[in-house]
């Protein structure tokens, strides 16, 4: 009984550290796929126009109305809370570390994984039902090069750019929050945040954004590719691939809590 | 269809995709199916299907081009000149070979194919 429970034990570690390291080579290679020139030929260059296209631009009304509604919101709060703690003085660096550092690349990449991310997942695990992957091997057509490739680097430019359009919309409607609560014109408001603002914020929010990003479309395009050949494994494909995403994404955002706290 | 059948020479060529789907569209002309070129999968018919997955072959560098069972993958398909008058139609200068089973041997009856059993 001890020893079947033992060899339980092992049997699940042995799986999740080689499954762990398939994960890690498969970044490996898409990373390095990534660095080389050669990857770049014409069809992946135009899957990729799609790709932004389907991943950046159309979401962009969707994106824009949360940002208004769901941003302000959010940042009106948290300049009420900070008006009553007594915090006006830190008012600027309060709303640049909230919506720089924190808010904006997670809120857009939960928002990405949530569209595109479920899409990618369905889309490489029908493709890889259906047996397209197969005959794409078959004709010596790179999948990472002309599947894979284009949607990672999608999903990073999706991410950076959206995280940047978020927060110029949230900061816009702080200052409508900054005007209600402390009578604060749009000069100081505006001199607030270039005070508070530094380059290290810039660099969070564009290395975290790629991160996300990154990882939005990679942790999808893996779990579909892991599909069993039967329709029925798509859905639980999807469902493993969102859950292992979120993990991913609050691991990301942890992760560089600490590394700023450093 | 034609993003399809162009992708090979733009993966191991180079070729720019404009001028890849340029040879496409004249492929397709040959054969009268220039109007399926902006057609998904689902829009299109069996023949049509073939007829893009063959061309798609022409495309690639091999010498050999292999059609199995043609009767399976074309509905309704009774006689094997309509394969070997696409064949015509495209100019083909591969080697083109159908494998397929005996069941299926009346089909190549008056057929200039050089069959091997």
């Amino acid at each position: 009984m001890v020893l079947r429970f033992i060899e339980v034990i092992g049997d699940k570690t042995i799986s999740t550290i080689s499954s762990f390291f398939e994960a890690l080579k498969f970044t490996s290679i898409c990373l390095i796929h990534m660095a080389k020139p050669a990857s770049y030929n014409p069809a992946m260059r135009m899957v990729l126009t799609k790709q932004i296209y389907f991943t950046a631009v159309g979401i962009i009304p969707l994106f824009t109305t949360m940002a208004v509604l769901f941003g302000s919101v959010i940042i009106g709060v948290v300049i009420a809370l900070a008006t009553e703690y007594g915090l006006q003085d830190e008012i600027g660096s309060i709303i640049i570390t909230f919506v720089i550092d924190e808010f904006s690349p997670f809120f857009t990449a939960l928002l990405i994984s949530l569209r595109s991310g479920t899409a990618v997942n369905t889309e490489i695990a029908v493709m890889n039902v259906n047996q397209e992957l197969n005959t794409l091997r078959q004709y010596n057509i790179d999948l990472i090069d002309y599947l894979f490739l284009p949607r990672i680097i999608s999903g990073m430019i999706s991410v950076v750019s959206l995280s940047i359009l978020f927060a110029v919309i949230i900061l816009s409607s702080g200052y409508l929050f900054t005007l209600f609560y402390m009578n604060m014109d749009f000069h100081t408001y505006k001199y607030l945040l270039i005070n508070a603002i530094e380059v290290k914020d810039l660099v969070v929010l564009l290395l975290k954004s790629m991160a996300f990003g990154f990882v939005t479309m990679l942790i999808p395009i893996y779990s579909g590719l892991k599909t069993t050949s039967a329709y029925t494994a798509i859905p639980i494909s999807v469902l493993n691939g969102m859950v292992k995403l979120f993990v991913a994404l609050f691991f990301i955002e942890v992760l560089s809590l600490l590394l700023q706290s450093l | 269809m034609l993003e399809n059948i162009a992708l090979i020479k733009e993966v191991h060529e180079h070729m720019p995709t404009k001028k890849a789907q340029e040879e496409a569209k004249e492929s397709l002309k040959k054969i009268e199916l220039e109007n399926i070129g902006l057609n998904r999968l689902n829009q299109c018919n069996s023949y049509e299907v073939f007829c893009v997955c063959f061309i798609r072959a022409l495309m690639t560098k091999e010498s050999d081009v292999i059609i199995v069972t043609p009767f399976h993958l074309i509905d309704n398909l009774r006689n094997i000149k309509t394969i070997i008058s696409i064949v015509e139609k495209l100019q083909v200068k591969k080697n083109i070979l159908i494998l397929d089973t005996i069941s299926n041997e009346i089909h190549y009856k008056d057929s200039s194919c050089n069959i091997v059993k």
